[in-house]
């Protein structure tokens, strides 16, 4: 399942909103992964993410396949929402 | 003397060029020590730490260029040993925007030991950020950790300051 936010962080995904999606994301078994544009990287990856550059005002979907794939996406919307990098 | 004695010394000299050097010219520290806790709790992973006395960052192993950061104060690099490294100049330095930044590489380059990666003007940066404290992390030891072998002064180049364990 997917779910797509738009980033509102001033400094976009950088390391520190990076490292703590990155942590939410190693938490669930599924495969989780990161699109931005037409590059896709793995969410549970601290340089995928950081690979991505995504500033502020880009598009991304999280993407998640498995048995804790509802989970998951909860879990990451809840992260992005409650550390303030998008909505 | 003989075949195995050949052998032995080819592995060694491959030994050499692989490790890690110092990046940067300055004071090395435990990565405990940098002022943001995403660093010294080691979220990102472990590593160490530079407190620059220039602002020149050089390669700290033989690898490739993975990324470079849009603002230019992060560089990741992938070694040929397999260890992903992000260089992360100084605190909160996204938000200078690249301002004082200048690479000397692009994503995709290979580079060598010692190659002049950014370039930074310290003294323009050093009153905007709360610090220059420049960790270095490894993002994929996944079990491993490092052990400092030494801290204090160090000049770029230095070998032999860590051990991944």
């Amino acid at each position: 399942m997917e779910k797509s936010f738009k980033i509102t962080d001033e400094t976009g995904l950088h390391a520190r909103p990076a490292t703590v999606l990155v942590n939410t994301a190693s938490k669930y078994v599924s495969d989780i992964s990161l699109i931005h544009g037409d590059k896709k990287v793995n969410l549970k990856s601290i340089m995928g993410v950081m690979s991505l550059g995504v500033q502020q005002g880009a598009e991304i979907t999280i993407s998640a396949e498995g048995d804790d794939a509802e989970a998951a996406i909860a879990a990451l919307a809840e992260t992005i929402t409650s550390q303030k990098l998008g909505e | 003397m003989g075949i195995m004695d050949m052998f032995k010394k080819k592995k060694e000299s491959t030994e050499d060029k692989k490790g890690i050097f110092v990046p940067i010219t300055g004071n090395l520290i435990s990565i405990t020590e940098v002022p943001d806790p995403v660093f010294s709790q080691k979220l990102m992973g472990d590593g160490f730490a530079i407190e620059p006395a220039e602002g020149k960052v050089y390669a700290p192993v033989s690898g490739k260029v993975l990324n470079i950061f849009p603002t230019k104060h992060a560089i990741a690099l992938l070694s040929d040993d397999g260890y992903e490294i992000l260089i992360h100049f100084g605190m909160d330095t996204v938000t200078l925007n690249g301002e004082g930044f200048t690479t000397h590489i692009s994503e995709g380059d290979k580079v060598a030991v010692d190659d002049l990666l950014l370039s930074v003007d310290l003294e323009a940066v050093r009153s905007k950020v709360p610090s220059l404290i420049t960790p270095i992390v490894f993002t994929n030891l996944n079990e491993q950790t490092i052990e400092l072998k030494k801290t204090g002064s160090v000049t770029h180049g230095d070998a032999d300051i860590l051990e991944i364990k």
